[in-house]
């Protein structure tokens, strides 16, 4: 086995849910020996949050935790007690970055801040990831994967139809986002650490990442200079048409053809029907006003066709017409199988188990899952004997007061 | 803060054009590294047309949102139709840690910039390539735009409101993150080239880091076979109820209230005076509120309707309820939090318009980022081929007459 490309950094994650744990998985599918530290009464809460083989819940069988964990040690430690807490310093004195997502005044409490931390360790990064950040108004505010959404902008501007809910997408997309901007500055941390003078602690607000990145960066400009802005619509793209979502024979397809080339391209794919090649349509700008016109009348098209057969048609006719896959479908892809995306782990209590593998490819030092989710305290004797050299006795003795 | 950044001294040709490659190079650019974009005037990039423009001058310059998207990237011009314009590409090239580039696969072979001839100029480079779905197999050369890249990974069907069909996401919410991770995954080469000396060809399907996010919905299908559908605000795992948006008093005003514990639901429960409904035993339970999720959800919307939505979330956080405005456009630049943060701020463009750009959208303690405006097309031509490549002021001159610099 090569090494990752993270391979000498050390991690702590003293993470739950999913913001934390996708950050620590993304150092730790790469290369990084990433422990994770979960409270020793049920351990990290997305174990129980599913899904789970035939809806049973079992702690260690849950598929989120599977998903977020891989390639981690596991480790237990009540940090909110004072030995559980040194024990953590001593273990902080040895990584390079610990990875959190508390609400901001927990590790201060616990006298685990960032102050606390670099006192021990100067050149340690500190990760915080939370929905609102640590500081600013709202940086005490309880919040959820949700509300760090629907406060970025996103949905409002985006997603949802006109007088009815904005909508997130489905998923954690917040808590996803803050993840992966908080494992880039933080990565950033540490590989400059020397060059920098020192560690420091990476604040990371998953709301302000996309308010900035997602939503600011093409609107908030337009916005500030002319004081004018624009809502979600429901439909797709205004401006240009098409370029929306439509039924298919069996699902939906993305219908997408601004260009000329392109809606030339659709044009041949449905016969050159008459109406598609009156010379005003050859403007996308033209064939938005018109949009109620002309998507009834693709759908009746679409709707005679599946949604692969319109994806191959388009494709080879320069048309960027997507099939929309259901989780299924995406999951089966011919494309993906050859490229090794899917992997499968063995899990004691899950079995031979699926799982998406490597998010980007580094050849020369390959990364992605290789090792299952770590059942709780599994690396126990491991990390606390071997690493900070606990005795079997005294590891005993923590174990039957609790703190481990 | 006059410590020196994380990433000075890694220099960066950024080959990346419209949305996702600018990303990666500005976050880069935030960190401390020195990226310079490569473009030209013989191709102009679409999104330095796009309106509005600084002061409403149309202008390739002046684009506003191509400057917030583009903020921390240089811009050097070579018109790479011509080979004098790769040869010196090269050579900035063999002066550079990492190229970026997010074109289709095979374009930069084409222009004689591909991988095998990059690292014979410089054997430990590292080569981010971004491709929508990845520089082999099967969909290889596949036609997207960002926004609906999402639906092969099956991202796009989980989004809608329950019941309907999915609904789009109305732009490319896959280019900023793709730009962010992006940067991780150069970072991971870099760390890996610094120890062992080896440089390499990253490989980043867009498709696959995105599809990361269908995570939790993948596994329901890779265990029990389940296959998800638009979900609306629910919870993608928990049955917690409630969990959504809900009608405020005004145009298109929203409050999102993420109920997760039994102790944030009785937060909620005294927030709203403790109605006759909502004390009954049957909803004390998370089990018993998602069985009547529909109905929580109706009497809950009846009762925000009323209310304005900041006094709401305020009001709701006081009792220890996740609950936060929902906020649109015009909100984000007044918002007090993002304010406090300094999310947006406004800076005088050397070509005499004032911008409003995002700068630091994460923030460190010890080193404070670089933010610079939208670059200028060609504004580090004189760094890069006097100072950088060691051109004579004639050679420079002649390359700028024949639309080689261009």
């Amino acid at each position: 086995m090569s090494d990752g490309a993270l391979h000498g950094i050390t991690a702590l994650e003293l993470g739950h849910s999913v913001s934390a744990p996708y950050c620590g998985k993304l150092f730790a599918d790469y290369g990084a020996d990433v422990i994770k530290v979960e409270p020793p009464d049920g351990g990290d809460p997305a174990r129980g949050w599913g899904p789970f083989p035939g809806d049973r819940p079992h702690p260690e069988r849950s598929g989120l935790f599977f998903f977020l964990n891989t390639n981690k040690r596991g480790i237990t430690l009540d940090v909110t007690r004072p030995e559980g807490r040194d024990l953590l310093l001593a273990l902080a004195r040895r990584a390079d970055v610990v990875i959190e997502n508390h609400r901001p005044g927990r590790l201060r409490a616990w006298g685990l801040d960032y102050e606390a931390l670099a006192r021990v360790n100067p050149a340690l990064v500190l990760i915080s990831i939370t929905p609102f950040g640590q500081t600013g108004p709202y940086a005490e505010w309880n919040g959820h994967d949700l509300n760090a959404y629907h406060l970025s902008g996103a949905s409002s501007r985006y997603c949802g139809r006109p007088g009815e809910a904005p909508l997130e997408h489905g998923t954690f997309a917040a808590d996803f986002y803050g993840a992966v901007a908080a494992a880039t500055w933080g990565l950033a941390a540490v590989y400059g650490r020397e060059r920098a003078g020192g560690g420091q602690h990476v604040d990371v607000s998953s709301a302000e990442a996309i308010a900035a990145t997602f939503v600011g960066g093409q609107n908030i400009g337009g916005y500030a200079q002319n004081g004018i802005f624009e809502r979600r619509t429901g439909v797709g793209m205004p401006l240009g048409a098409p370029a929306t979502i439509l039924p298919c024979k069996d699902g939906h397809v993305w219908m997408l053809a601004l260009e000329p080339g392109q809606w030339n391209g659709l044009a041949r794919v449905l016969g050159n029907p008459d109406w598609m090649q009156l010379e005003m349509f050859q403007d996308m700008y033209v064939r938005a006003q018109n949009a109620d016109a002309i998507y009834p009348l693709l759908e009746q098209w679409t709707m005679e066709h599946g949604k692969r057969e319109i994806m191959e048609q388009c494709q080879a006719n320069g048309v960027p017409v997507t099939a929309v896959f259901t989780v299924a479908e995406a999951a089966e892809q011919e494309h993906l199988r050859e490229r090794g995306y899917l992997v499968e782990l063995d899990h004691p209590e899950l079995g031979r188990l699926r799982d998406l593998g490597a998010p980007f490819k580094l050849p020369a030092s390959p990364g992605g899952p290789r090792r299952a989710a770590p059942a709780l305290g599994e690396h126990n004797a491991e990390v606390y004997g071997r690493l900070l050299g606990t005795s079997a006795a005294e590891l005993a003795r923590l174990r039957a007061d609790g703190v481990v | 803060m006059a410590r020196a950044l994380p990433l000075e001294g890694i220099r960066i040709a950024n080959f990346g054009w419209v949305w996702a490659g600018p990303v990666v190079g500005q976050t880069l650019g935030f960190l401390g590294a020195e990226v310079l974009k490569i473009e030209s005037r013989a191709r102009i990039d679409l999104t330095r047309m796009l309106p509005p423009f600084g002061g409403g001058v149309r202008d390739p310059d002046r684009s506003l949102s191509n400057h917030a998207c583009w903020a921390g990237n240089g811009s050097v011009t070579l018109n790479l139709k011509k080979p004098e314009a790769r040869e010196l590409a090269r050579e900035l090239i063999a002066r550079c840690d990492v190229v970026i580039e997010n074109f289709g696969p095979g374009v930069m072979e084409g222009l004689d910039l591909g991988w095998e001839r990059l690292r014979a100029v410089k054997p430990d480079l590292v080569m981010f390539s971004m491709p929508a779905a990845g520089l082999t197999g099967p969909l290889k050369d596949i036609r997207t735009y960002g926004l609906s890249l999402t639906s092969t990974t099956g991202l796009d069907s989980l989004t809608g409101y329950r019941g309907g069909p999915p609904i789009p996401v109305e732009n490319a919410f896959s280019d900023p993150y793709n730009g962010i991770m992006g940067a991780f995954a150069i970072l991971c080469a870099l760390h890996h080239r610094d120890r062992t000396g080896v440089g390499q060809h990253i490989d980043y399907s867009q498709q696959e880091a995105v599809m990361q996010m269908v995570g939790p919905a993948f596994m329901d299908y890779a265990m029990n076979g389940r296959v998800a559908a638009p979900m609306g605000n629910r919870h993608p795992l928990l049955p917690a109820a409630p969990h959504g948006v809900f009608p405020c008093a005004g145009e298109d005003r929203w409050v999102s209230i993420a109920v997760l514990s039994d102790a944030e639901w009785r937060g909620l429960v005294a927030a709203m005076d403790g109605p006759d409904w909502a004390t009954a035993p049957e909803l004390a339970t998370a089990a018993g509120r998602a069985e009547r999720i529909d109905d929580v959800h109706e009497r809950v919307a009846a009762w925000t309707a009323a209310h304005d939505d900041r006094e709401l979330a305020a009001r709701l956080q006081r009792h220890g309820v996740a609950a936060a405005p929902v906020l649109n456009v015009a909100d984000l630049l007044a918002d007090p939090h993002y304010r406090a943060r300094g999310t947006f701020i406004e800076v005088q463009h050397p070509l005499g318009f004032r911008e409003t750009i995002y700068g630091a959208y994460v923030k460190t303690s010890r080193t404070e980022a670089h933010v610079r405006t939208g670059p200028r097309m060609g504004q580090d031509n004189d760094h890069v081929f006097t100072d950088l490549l060691g051109l004579t002021d004639e050679r420079y001159r002649e390359l700028i007459a024949s639309q080689v610099i261009y």
